[in-house]
């Protein structure tokens, strides 16, 4: 089952494509109806980066709109400027990004390896822990108490990073790997020649293991990038807190707001001017969103291939 | 047994080489496990988990008394759960086939590059975007462009519930579907290309091949996938039903699932003894879709199965 060539690179396809001289009139109707599926997803993002640039009294006149009255680069600028709390914030969730992705690529892969050990009797046992979390959870509420209460872990970064560190899907997916597409004689040659185990490991397996490890580290930087639940349960102080939640925490404002339904409207209107600014808002989802939307394409064919490699079960 | 310890002590280095995770899935995945227990007890912060007296079976008795509640939510969860997976499964499958069957290539593969990035944009970020289209003062894209179109009148789409499972299903599509169609794709790429070269020369057009040779080799994968899913029923995103919704209560009826609710609960003092038996009955009912979900897939397609 599934290859791991995608369709679009298969070169028989290809020529098969070419061969249809002229396309029909059908793959222009289906072109029209995947760019119209294009246009949908990609609108909200033009919407984001246009309301970031507009001036604030185009939105509250007009409403957000594609074609705002007037342009403005303030929002942009006062959120470099009101910014040490969006530097701050950049710097927790790069670290946290980088940190995690790399402790638990570094745990995930030392774990898939050991699994695929033919002659390790343990593995057994290592298999079905792996298992046991997936099919079980204690969930927030127990966590919260179990992670506050006795680890004192309220407030810290490592809340951020370790229990996201571990998850079954991804070892499955680096075992997977390993057991596919890493010859074992290559092991045992390296040990014929005198490499202990762990060097085995980093020196042989680990290099080779890149394609899935790339795939892997993506998902997780991603998920650590916009990590924002574990961050509004724990983190209070400001020099701790991640990009993702100091957007749930501009949404916070208005929420209240909106939530209270005693406010006379006079004191409404009053507060309103309080909130952050639209476009200011916006300015902060655009540096926020901005760096997937830059390195994403880059690694979309590793991680295409990891979905994949994912779906076949060593 | 003697095998099995001297073979471990072979294998040492594997035993420290799998040791760190193993011990990141027992202070964090399984402590949380036994924290359940509080389910079982009447909780107090200050005596802590082990320290705070049980009282079974009053925590459960709070999900009757608060039956209401307990009902929506669980309602919500499940209602959302068949929603998007139904609408998900169908639109993946459509989608990976538009793809599949595109013949101008390269802007396929730039389409497929956009419809895949939203998966990747976190919900506290959408949230905003969700807002730009459909706040009521100043007008979102809805209010002020599309329905002044059509002469709609303004909907205060914040303040009724009624909207919003239509709402976060198109904005769990959005979210989602390019990225789903992935997976369907390499099995569409890994048919055997002669089989549509035999239907072509025994007359069959475009409709039919889709109809008779792609719609039949996916049956498998869709089957493993919706089954696998099950396990997931009452679980729920809570970047969709908490940030994008705006926690608001006024569209809680329609709109807060059990993980919402416990999100809620937490973060403004919980009803400890409540809070925890909901969790304890979304745990339990979790694993035993889990196991059923697996169950059933092994005996259909044993190379699928998780465990």
């Amino acid at each position: 089952m599934a290859k791991e060539k995608m369709l679009t690179n298969d070169p028989e396809i290809l020529r098969m494509a070419k061969k249809h001289k002229k396309p029909g009139p059908g793959q222009y109707v289906l072109f029209f109806l995947l760019l119209l599926y294009t246009l949908f997803c990609f609108l909200p993002f033009l919407l984001v980066v246009i309301s970031a640039f507009s001036d604030e009294s185009s939105i509250l006149k007009k409403g957000f709109s594609y074609f705002p009255d007037a342009w403005s680069m303030i929002a942009m600028k006062s959120v470099f400027e009101y910014g040490r709390q969006l530097l701050v914030s950049y710097g927790v969730t790069i670290f946290i990004t980088v940190v995690g992705t790399f402790t638990g690529l570094m745990l995930q892969s030392m774990y898939a390896y050991s699994l695929t050990r033919p002659d390790f009797q343990l593995r057994k046992l290592l298999n079905i822990w792996i298992i046991i979390p997936m099919l079980f959870q204690g969930g927030m509420l127990s966590a919260y108490l179990i992670f506050t209460g006795w680890y004192h872990l309220k407030d810290t970064l490592i809340i951020l990073i370790l229990p996201h560190a571990v998850g079954t899907m991804n070892i499955i997916i680096l075992r997977t790997y390993i057991a596919n597409s890493i010859p074992n004689e290559l092991n045992e040659a390296a040990k014929i020649d005198g490499a202990g185990d762990y060097r085995t490991f980093f020196q042989i397996t680990l290099p080779l293991m890149k394609p899935s490890l790339a795939a892997v580290g993506f998902m997780m930087a991603t998920g650590f990038w916009n990590e924002w639940q574990s961050a509004l349960i724990y983190i209070d102080s400001k020099n701790k807190k991640p990009l993702q939640l100091l957007l749930v925490n501009i949404q916070k404002n208005i929420e209240m707001l909106m939530n209270s339904k005693d406010i006379p409207p006079e004191v409404m209107a009053i507060m309103g001017n309080k909130l952050p600014g639209n476009t200011i808002t916006m300015a902060t989802v655009l540096v926020v969103v901005g760096p997937i939307l830059v390195v994403y394409p880059f690694f979309q064919k590793y991680f295409i291939k990891g979905l994949t490699v994912g779906s076949v079960k060593g | 047994m003697k095998g099995f310890f001297s073979n471990t002590w072979k294998n040492r280095a594997h035993v420290v080489l799998a040791l760190p995770a193993f011990l990141v899935l027992l202070l964090f995945a399984y402590m949380s496990m036994f924290g359940l227990v509080i389910a079982f007890k009447q909780f107090d912060y200050t005596k802590g988990i082990l320290g705070s007296s049980w009282n079974f079976p009053d925590n459960f008795k709070l999900l009757v008394v608060n039956k209401d509640k307990f009902l929506t939510i669980t309602k919500n969860t499940i209602m959302y759960y068949f929603i998007f997976t139904l609408v998900g499964t169908f639109l993946n499958i459509v989608l990976a086939i538009s793809i599949d069957q595109f013949v101008f290539k390269n802007a396929g593969r730039v389409m497929q590059t956009i419809m895949i990035i939203p998966v990747f944009i976190s919900y506290a970020a959408v949230s905003f975007v969700v807002y730009a289209f459909l706040s009521k003062s100043p007008a979102g894209i809805v209010n002020g462009t599309i329905l002044p179109l059509f002469g709609g009148e303004i909907k205060s789409f914040y303040q009724k519930a009624s909207y919003w499972p239509w709402i976060l299903t198109i904005v769990n599509i959005w979210h989602g579907v390019g990225y789903g169609s992935v997976l369907y794709m390499s099995v569409l790429a890994g048919i055997d290309q002669e089989l549509y070269e035999a239907a072509k020369i025994d007359g069959a057009n475009k409709w039919q091949q889709i109809w008779n040779i792609t719609l039949p080799m996916l049956v498998p994968m869709v089957t493993v996938m919706l089954l696998l899913s099950v396990g997931g029923i009452m679980r729920s995103d809570t970047g969709l039903f908490y940030t994008v919704t705006r926690n608001i209560a006024n569209l809680h009826s329609k709109t807060q699932t059990i993980d919402a609710f416990v999100l809620n609960q937490l973060l403004n003092n919980p009803n400890y003894g409540l809070t925890a038996a909901t969790t304890f009955f979304q745990s339990v009912v979790g694993l035993f879709m889990m196991l059923l979900s697996n169950g059933i897939v092994r005996k259909m397609a044993p190379q699928n199965s998780l465990f």
